[in-house]
């Protein structure tokens, strides 16, 4: 029992292996494989073209892969599964003449709620967003913000086990932008799995579990979020002190927050750097490691190329 | 295939159309605007012959040639009158008289039997410049006249069977050789041809307006689909092949209540017609009741096709020049129209009845205008050919809409279709 509990665990919600895809003489996709493992958020990241779109739309069976496979919940994409996923497009559409309930009830019948429940469930989650004030109201006659909060609801309002929202920040003011930030949070707290694919970093930053970085249709960079930023991080540090670091022969420079840059021999760690420092008689006020931001690993990644 | 998916997408769609004032206003506004029109018409019409029956009907004779058998005149109020369908003929001894009472208005016209009538043949008419020329015409005082002469100058000169020969040469009935022999019609030729094609017509021109109207329909909900940028969140949801069965169906349905709103009226019609022509239309009843039948899946096979191909278009305004083949596949009969009405089993009938694109409205046609002449199992091959293409078009269509619904810029090549559709 003890054993398939594990196994069960092991499986990925979405996997892709060496999946690749051109459009004419296009390659959009080249052996791309990775993994979206239950109840994480995981960052799907990569410039504009860069194949990110098509590799989701493969993963929902709204494209098919030329080469490589693709597993959701552990069996290759069909309607019982896509039922468990949920898909918030970045070039996300609505029928605008319709009525904001009825159009949040007729996305829920799509995926598979009753129409008591569809009715329901749209209500619930218009209430959440805070537009149950719309719901009869035509979508045509919202705010670019309302709508995407209605589009946002439609895509959690079945509570998929797989969420993935393409740029779901775009275009929110900072109320709701929080309020979608919460609702992912939420949706980790109670083990729900979400893709996120955004150009947002510090979105990226302060949500995800692991990322992957996709780059003219190749996956360049791909794991747990805190290990690849401290992978490409300087090995450098920010010393915080009153003295003067040059006179104690430190070769530093001032940093932006105030603080000394300081750049570490290449065999030392931080922990014995500062060791070294105080040993040599140095008062230190604060002292971090320099980590790199996830905007400054998207560029060095992808930046020299474009 | 999930049905309850099926189902909430022909919902939707059903109810996106059937609620836009374009669909209500085609739907009944149509018969109720030609109700209108022609109830308007046929009341004006009613009211001017009304109002002619209640204007004087009342002419004159003058008979200088001495010919017109004065028998026939009755005295009234010292005056010679002779009555004859519901028109009065007084018989003056001069023209003088004659034209007095005209110019006073109590006759329409006096007709004045010219003293060299016999060798000339003239018979001079005289109206009045209240009496329009057109109003003249329209009696039937002329002809009664004329046999008034023709009964005068033969009056007693020849046997009375020869005699009413003479007056009356021929009495034409009218028969028909149709299957079951010679059937006796009471009709007009004219009237007749009128009658067989008129309904026909009609029934054929409602089904392929229905038929495109609904084809239309979901063209535009493609493009809107498109446009709107929804397909992803769709295709995440339901299949293409459902989207397409959803489509297809609740459009369908819209297109068929307009097909049964509109076939009632030509039914309505037609009773009217029949009511008023003393029962000489003929209501196609065959034609009516396989017509739903031939709606549905002439609909399905046409609509498929359409789908799949406006799928492909950019914009509604591509998609419409797409699909635009396939519905002047679908007019190929009311092009040919006058030939399949006056020979609706012809070769031309015949061989476009097994053709998919025109079965629909050829097998109609034939139906209504001689349903002798077309065998039960043309009807049913047609049938069966239709639902084969259907099966077909569906197939391919699910197909080329799975691709076609995703396209966003240029047309792919052919090849490139092909193989992002397999």
């Amino acid at each position: 029992m003890g054993w398939a509990a594990d196994t069960l665990l092991l499986v990925g919600v979405l996997d892709y292996r060496g999946v690749s895809k051109r459009f004419g003489q296009h390659r959009a996709l080249e052996g791309v494989s990775l993994e979206v493992t239950p109840g994480e958020v995981f960052g799907l990241l990569g410039p504009n073209g860069a194949g990110k779109t098509t590799l989701i739309r493969i993963g929902l069976d709204i494209l098919r892969a030329d080469e490589g496979e693709v597993s959701l919940f552990g069996a290759a994409p069909n309607p019982k599964t896509l039922d468990r996923t949920a898909y918030l497009p970045e070039e996300r559409g609505v029928y605008r003449r319709a009525k904001v309930r009825e159009l949040l009830a007729y996305l829920g019948r799509l995926k598979g709620l009753k129409r008591v429940a569809a009715r329901t469930a749209a209500d619930h989650w218009l209430e959440r967003v805070g537009l149950s004030r719309v719901a009869d109201q035509r979508v045509e006659s919202l705010s670019k913000g309302m709508t995407q909060k209605v589009q946002i609801a439609a895509c959690l309002m079945t509570d998929p086990e797989l969420c993935v929202l393409d740029e779901p920040f775009s275009g929110l003011d900072p109320v709701n932008l929080a309020l979608v930030t919460e609702l992912i949070e939420e949706r980790r707290r109670s083990g729900q799995t979400t893709v996120l694919s955004t150009h947002m970093m510090h979105q990226v930053e302060a949500l995800c579990d692991r990322v992957a970085l996709i780059h003219r249709g190749k996956l360049v960079v791909y794991g747990q979020l805190d290990e690849i930023r401290q992978r490409y991080s300087p090995n450098e540090v920010i010393v915080w002190s009153a003295m003067d670091l040059l006179a104690f022969g430190v070769q530093a420079t001032q940093h932006k927050t105030g603080g000394w840059r300081v750049e570490l021999p290449p065999s030392a760690t931080p922990a014995a750097y500062l060791n070294e420092l105080v040993r040599n008689g140095l008062l230190i006020d604060r002292y971090e490691p320099l980590v790199a931001r996830m905007d400054e690993i998207f560029v060095s990644l992808v930046g020299g190329g474009r | 295939m999930r049905v309850q998916r099926i189902a909430a997408v022909a919902r939707f769609e059903l109810l996106s159309v059937v609620k836009r004032w374009s669909y209500l206003i085609a739907t009944f506004g149509l018969p109720v605007f030609l109700a209108v029109v022609s109830g308007t018409v046929l009341g004006a019409q009613t009211y001017f012959l009304t109002q002619r029956a209640a204007e004087s009907s009342q002419f004159g004779l003058v008979d200088e040639a001495g010919v017109v058998d004065a028998e026939v005149f009755e005295e009234r109020e010292g005056e010679r009158v002779w009555t004859a369908n519901a028109n009065e003929v007084f018989l003056y001894e001069n023209r003088d008289a004659a034209t007095t009472d005209l110019e006073s208005g109590r006759l329409r016209a006096v007709y004045v039997v010219e003293k060299e009538y016999l060798s000339s043949g003239e018979v001079r008419a005289i109206q009045s410049e209240k009496t329009p020329l057109l109003s003249m015409r329209g009696t039937t005082i002329e002809p009664l006249l004329r046999s008034l002469l023709r009964k005068s100058l033969v009056e007693g000169r020849l046997d009375s069977d020869v005699q009413e020969r003479v007056i009356s040469p021929a009495y034409f009935v009218r028969s028909r050789l149709g299957p079951d022999g010679e059937q006796v019609t009471d009709v007009d030729e004219a009237l007749d041809l009128l009658v067989r094609t008129t309904i026909p017509l009609f029934l054929g021109i409602l089904l392929l307006t229905a038929l495109l109207s609904a084809s239309g329909y979901l063209v535009q909900t493609v493009s809107t689909d498109k446009e709107s940028k929804i397909v992803e969140v769709l295709l995440s949801s339901v299949t293409p092949e459902e989207i397409l069965a959803g489509k297809l169906f609740g459009l369908g349905a819209a297109g068929l209540v307009q097909f049964a709103v509109w076939s009632s009226m030509v039914v309505f019609v037609a009773l009217t017609a029949s009511a008023a022509l003393a029962a000489v239309v003929s209501i196609p009843w065959q034609a009516l009741a396989v017509a739903p039948l031939f709606f549905i899946l002439g609909y399905l096979f046409l609509g498929s096709l359409m789908l799949a191909t406006a799928a492909l278009g950019a914009n509604a305004a591509e998609s419409q020049k797409l699909t635009m083949g396939w519905a002047m596949l679908a007019i190929l009969p009311l092009m040919v129209l006058v030939i399949l009405l006056d020979e609706p089993n012809g070769i031309l009938g015949q061989v476009m009845t097994w053709i998919p694109f025109t079965s629909p409205l050829t097998v109609i046609i034939r139906l209504a205008v001689d349903s002798s002449g077309i065998a039960w199992w043309e009807v049913i091959g047609a049938m069966v050919v239709l639902v084969v293409s259907t099966w077909a078009s569906i197939r391919v269509g699910a197909r080329l809409f799975r691709v076609g619904f995703l396209l966003t810029g240029s047309m792919p090549s052919l090849a490139e279709l092909w193989r992002q559709a397999r």
